[in-house]
């Protein structure tokens, strides 16, 4: 009996700083007595904003179970569109194609620009287009070349699937070709940790990834930054979609509802994307 | 002379290649001790949960291994619960009824089924919950149930070895005397010979709980992902602690993460080290024949 | 006269077994149901042979190929004098009490995680090759056929060691008797009647080697390319199985790595049936 009133009071307890913590009670009430699984896959640029969601729902929401995986844009896509995933995130518009072929209804939340990035000890930081072509096809290949130390530049780029390498190839490359040579990794966060560790690396990484650990590189003399993507300044920018199959309901559209939620707006932004309205 | 010189090379030889293994993993060892010891504490776990409440499920663990663990746990307990009743009847067959032919043909399907890498295990489960998922029913795609069911294809060649092993070891008189006081068949195998082996059995059981513990590329295919919670159901995607590790080896967001994955790396090396020596401590000869396996 | 209850215990157990072998028989017959398609357009030898450049519409798997060749050779061959100096501790070389030790030790050596020395290899052995070469990234295929040649090196040792047990006590007894050295044995003795086996266990590590991914995706570099030294990246079929995820079974992602597997499953069985016939042979001579 005494087991009981303890547990109950924890429960109360418990209930009670739910209620009373100031952020997320609001938005999330429209979650209330929803059930059931939310799969996410697909744009890697993503994860860390729909982890912070997921987390804040499914804290509040003991039966909602999220599960984030990435892939790229492509997957993201093909996972959605085929059904093994409720949403299906791309760090790019989807073609026409695929929107007529899936059905696919899109939902824009959030600008992000594509930077390419070197490691902080680097000490060029500073490229023009034509230079950043001829570095990722392969052209220019010492650091020397650039000003910096007498090594090898080592070329970091990601799988076919991603949105990202299609935005920064079509819009920083110019449709360049990217030197087979180039180290493969699979998402944002493998690209930000694998230059971070490599004193002598280039890769391309999300805007609002760029942290300390990498140093973004001036383009034609624009740093790439939140502030100089939301100018248009800087011209490597995409939109982050969220995408289903169909017009969404249920568990969820309540999901990407929240995204435009003053308390959404307010993850995303603390993630470094600019929230689109 | 020369024949000397061989010798002595031969043995310098010899030190300097065990050394040199040995070496190697004692620096692995150290290193991940060096940078993982931090990490190891219940908060690893739980987070910032507690943990009574975590484990009665009355919260969620975020930014914890626990829902890793657990995925871990359901994989292996689920994996062997399939692949024993088939492994061990099949080892008993093999041991017991096969002959000829019949024993040799099953034996190359066999071997060759303990060859197979396991990523391509893991493609065929891939593929199999793609056609499914096609086809039959849309709840399924790639999942719990998909991966232990391919994990147990994987770990099922260690236990039809080390039953049929075991069963062949028993001496001829123990196995005749039963038979020669009148009992079947079916009761000398289940009341003399399997009690005999079971701790052949049982180290092949350990075994393959080693394998579902540590397999990566099987898991990568069929559901685990980065982020899930605790699954809700057979039919939901999952996190797994050899996933977390690769995971958080290419893709850590900040030093803590990666704190935490040598953490995670230091807890599975213990599991592993911990079921590996149980398994050959069981049985002192057991053969390594089963092991090769990627 | 069989009781109904024997009846049914036989036929569950050969069921098992027709279970089991058919798993087997199951995973190959539906890759190739999968791929026939392929098979069709004549596509499957042309995917072997080409590139891999997906933006120009080549989906072909033969840098993959070479990768895996590299890795998995270059990692034999670290592996091969590591394992035949430790099995010769073992057998003979150690002092008596150490040798035992030493066994136990390799065989723990087998249980330890792929990931985790994909792990420790990215964060410590990466950095250290990078330095030390002063060439490209440190991710190269030097670096993954180091961690893989440790990787399989305990698994070949005890493979050596077995073949070492199987020579038959009067050869040892009758070197042993001419006042041979340990040494002595070993390579005049032991070698050259355990040379078979030893062969089986160097087969069933390269199997083990090309099979392994954790260790390639980690460490390899992945980059689409026929590599052309070992310090450059390179990528194997089991990586490339595992990066490129494909959600529906007519892309040519797809086919592209069912046609790894394809090659992977039959080159493992091919390793499977040369270790079965040699073991074969050895089995006739004895």
């Amino acid at each position: 009996m005494k087991k009981v009133s303890l547990l109950q009071t924890a429960l109360a307890v418990s209930v009670l700083a739910l209620a009373c913590s100031p952020a997320f009670c609001g938005s999330l009430d429209a979650f209330k007595g929803e059930k059931g699984v939310l799969k996410i896959s697909g744009g890697t640029a993503h994860i860390p904003v729909m982890k912070d969601v997921a987390q804040k729902v499914m804290a509040a929401n003991p039966g909602i179970q999220i599960t984030i995986a990435g892939g790229g844009s492509g997957v993201g896509i093909k996972q959605v569109g085929e059904g093994l995933v409720d949403i299906g995130n791309t760090g790019r518009k989807p073609s026409d194609d695929e929107i007529s072929r899936y059905n696919l209804k899109l939902f824009r939340w959030a600008v992000d620009g594509v930077a390419p990035v070197v490691n902080p000890s680097n000490v060029v930081k500073k490229l023009t287009k034509n230079q950043l072509i001829d570095i990722f096809s392969g052209k220019i290949d010492n650091w020397k070349t650039l000003g910096g130390t007498d090594r090898k530049i080592n070329l970091y780029t990601r799988d076919e699937a991603s949105g990202t390498r299609e935005v920064f190839w079509e819009k920083g490359l110019d449709k360049g070709a990217i030197a087979p040579s180039a180290h493969v990794v699979v998402s944002n966060g493998a690209m930000k940790s694998a230059v971070a560790q490599d004193p002598y690396g280039i890769g391309y990484v999300s805007v609002g990834h760029i942290d300390r650990t990498v140093a973004p590189v001036a383009l034609d003399g624009v740093v790439p930054t939140i502030e100089t993507v939301s100018k248009g300044t800087y011209k490597i920018s995409r939109g982050l979609f969220s995408n289903t199959k169909g017009a969404p309901a249920g568990l969820k559209k309540k999901f990407i509802d929240f995204l435009y939620t003053p308390d959404g707006v307010k993850i995303i932004e603390q993630h470094g994307f600019i929230p689109s309205r | 002379m020369r024949r000397r010189i061989l010798e002595k090379a031969t043995v310098w030889f010899s030190w300097a290649a065990g050394l040199t293994l040995l070496a190697s993993v004692a620096v692995l060892l150290c290193y991940l001790l060096a940078k993982g010891h931090e990490a190891l504490s219940t908060g690893l776990i739980f987070g910032g949960t507690p943990p009574l409440r975590a484990l009665l499920l009355q919260e969620r663990v975020f930014d914890g291994l626990f829902p890793a663990l657990a995925g871990t746990l359901l994989l292996i307990i689920l994996s062997i619960a399939w692949a024993i009743p088939v492994g061990i009847s099949t080892g008993i067959y093999l041991a017991e009824y096969a002959d000829g032919r019949v024993k040799k043909a099953l034996d190359a399907f066999f071997d060759v089924l303990a060859g197979i890498p396991s990523i391509v295990v893991g493609l065929f489960g891939f593929a199999s919950a793609v056609f499914l998922h096609r086809h039959f029913s849309d709840r399924i795609g790639p999942c719990l149930l998909i991966s232990s069911i391919s994990l147990s294809f994987l770990v099922l060649p260690y236990l039809i070895r080390t039953t049929q092993a075991a069963l062949e070891g028993i001496p001829g008189e123990t196995r005749l005397t039963a038979l020669a006081l009148g009992a079947t068949r079916v009761q000398n195998i289940f009341l003399v010979l399997i009690p005999r082996s079971l701790p052949g059995i049982m180290s092949g059981i350990v075994l393959a709980i080693g394998r579902c513990a540590e397999d990566t590329a099987v898991i990568m295919l069929t559901g685990a992902v980065a982020s899930a919670g605790l699954p809700s159901s057979l039919l939901s995607q999952y996190e797994a602690v050899p996933f977390y590790i690769y995971y958080i080896s290419s893709q850590y967001a900040d030093p803590a993460e990666l704190t935490s994955g040598y953490g995670a790396s230091i807890l599975l090396l213990m599991l592993c080290a911990v079921l590996f020596s149980a398994a050959y401590g069981i049985r002192k000869g057991l053969t390594h024949c089963t092991l090769y396996r990627a | 006269m069989k009781t109904v209850r024997e009846i049914a215990a036989e036929r569950t157990f050969l069921l098992s077994a027709l279970a089991s072998s058919s798993i087997t028989v199951g995973i190959l017959a539906f890759m190739v149901f999968m791929g026939l398609p392929l098979l069709h357009e004549g596509g499957f030898f042309a995917i072997l042979g080409n590139a891999w450049d997906p933006y120009r519409g080549a989906y072909g798997i033969y840098p993959m190929i070479a990768g895996t060749a590299a890795v998995s050779l270059l990692g034999l061959a670290v592996a091969f004098p590591l394992s035949l100096g430790c099995s010769f501790l073992t057998a003979g070389i150690a002092p008596k009490p150490l040798r035992g030790v030493l066994r136990r030790f390799i065989e723990l050596m087998t249980g330890i995680p792929t990931v985790i020395y994909g792990f420790v290899g990215i964060f410590l052995l990466v950095p250290i090759i990078r330095e030390f070469f002063r060439d490209g990234s440190g991710m190269c295929v030097l670096t993954a056929a180091l961690v893989l040649g440790v990787m399989i090196s305990p698994t070949m040792t005890l493979f050596f060691r077995d073949a070492f047990d199987r020579i038959p006590r009067a050869y040892l007894n009758a070197a042993d008797a001419l006042g041979a050295s340990r040494a002595q044995k070993l390579i005049h003795v032991m070698l050259p009647l355990a040379k078979k086996g030893m062969l089986n266990g160097v087969i069933l590590a390269l199997g083990r080697a090309v099979g392994d991914t954790l260790i390639a995706l980690m460490l390899a570099g992945n980059s689409a390319q026929v590599p052309s030294s070992v310090m450059e990246p390179a990528r194997t079929l089991t990586a490339h199985i595992a990066l490129v995820i494909a959600a529906d079974y007519e892309s040519p992602e797809f086919r592209s790595i069912f046609a790894c597997g394809v090659v992977l499953y039959l080159f493992t069985m091919a390793l499977t049936f040369l270790v079965r016939y040699l073991a074969h042979g050895e089995d006739a001579r004895i």
